[in-house]
């Protein structure tokens, strides 16, 4: 078995980088959270990747019909909060987005898709995975965004869904330390993945929590 | 500090790396690995009483980010139903690990893969391993020895020539 010994040593040496740059403290406060989630009757939803749909937790009476993946839905903006996101309405007809971290690997795409249907943006939610036009042509972000990572390391989007150009919609992807937006148009062809590497300026990065390595 | 806060932090600030290793050996994915690390390593600290009288504490958080990675990948498959988009997966986000390493790495059989992490990136010996993993002491070695071989005809290697024959004993 020591004829391995080479491989071994090559796995170990190309890992070797990697590091863990989260501090303990994140990790009390992760715990800590959990445990008030748990005693706030959320049930272990909150803290388990499970059923991330069984973690929405809906704070008003927002609309309760379903809005059509990807459609445009007749805007309706009830605030909806959920354990991994929020999606409320801000001033000027403008929609926030918040995205919490620690969280994204609660967060249901199809409800976030969803909940920024029913304020009037059609979006394609990917998790772990980014998709882009396939011909590389991006439609201009313009004035439709305006990213921010807030103090607790969560992420926010401002976002004016009457400046998007009709026949768009918008492209998330959520990575666990990233979010990454772009518009795109309907029925283009898509190349979807999770690397890092390519990013357009048209490509809003939201870095979420303290920032670690490339996202 | 309490003594078992202090205790923990120890545990995590002298283990946060080699679980990291060993979880994203086995997922392909650095940054998702990180958050599922921090996610196990916070159950680890709510269940702290049990956790910290394990046998073997850090096998048990990297089993419990390896659950968890389970049920993210479960719902991203079943949540975005994307046909193409896994081409590019083995190369994503790993800072500084060869990709080819990376992908050689995603081709093996799961139950290899975590043998391989396991062993190599915990130190854990045979029985320790095939209990975090739920097979027989002979089947680690089995797959290890696999695993190993498979890497070594997918990765061109380096010169290596550090002994560390105590790892595959």
């Amino acid at each position: 078995m020591n004829d391995y010994d080479d491989v071994i040593c090559q796995v170990r040496e190309s890992f070797s980088g990697l590091r863990m740059e989260i501090p303990v403290e994140k990790v009390f406060a992760r715990s800590r959270a959990c445990r008030r989630r748990r005693l706030s009757g959320l049930t272990a939803a909150a803290c388990t990747t499970v059923g991330a749909a069984a973690a929405i937790t809906l704070t008003s009476g927002g609309p309760a019909g379903p809005a059509i993946s990807g459609s445009l839905a007749p805007p309706s903006p009830g605030p909806v909060k959920l354990a991994a996101f929020s999606v409320t309405s801000g001033p000027g007809g403008s929609t926030k987005l918040i995205l919490r971290k620690g969280a994204q690997h609660q967060l249901d795409p199809a409800a976030l898709r969803q909940a920024l249907a029913r304020h009037g943006i059609p979006a394609l939610v990917t998790v772990g995975t980014f998709c882009r036009p396939a011909n590389g042509v991006s439609v201009s972000l313009g004035q439709v965004l305006h990213p921010k990572t807030l103090a607790d390391g969560s992420g926010a989007v401002v976002m004016n869904g009457r400046a998007m150009p009709s026949g768009t919609r918008l492209s998330i992807g959520l990575f666990p330390n990233a979010v990454k937006m772009l518009l795109i148009k309907d029925g283009a062809p898509l190349s979807c993945g999770s690397t890092s590497r390519h990013h357009p300026a048209v490509v809003h990065l939201i870095r979420l929590g303290t920032p670690t390595r490339r996202a | 500090m309490g003594h078992e806060q202090a205790e923990f932090a120890d545990f995590y600030r002298a283990n946060r790396d080699s679980c990291l290793k060993a979880v994203t050996a086995v997922i392909g994915d650095g940054l998702l690995a990180e958050e599922l690390v921090a996610e196990a390593f916070a159950r680890a600290w709510m269940s702290w009483g049990k956790v910290g009288r394990h046998a073997a504490p850090r096998a048990w958080v990297v089993r419990t980010a390896l659950n968890l990675g389970v049920s993210w990948w479960r719902r991203r498959y079943r949540e975005v139903p994307l046909a193409d988009h896994d081409a590019a997966a083995s190369a994503c986000m790993s800072d500084g690990v060869d990709p080819v390493l990376i992908a050689a790495l995603q081709r093996l059989p799961t139950r290899q893969l975590e043998v391989l992490a396991l062993r190599i990136f915990l130190d854990l010996d045979t029985e320790t391993t095939a209990k975090v993993v739920g097979i027989a002491p002979g089947t680690v070695t089995a797959h290890l020895s696999r695993g190993l071989a498979a890497l070594r005809r997918d990765v061109p290697l380096a010169n290596a020539d550090t002994n560390l024959g105590e790892v595959i004993r």
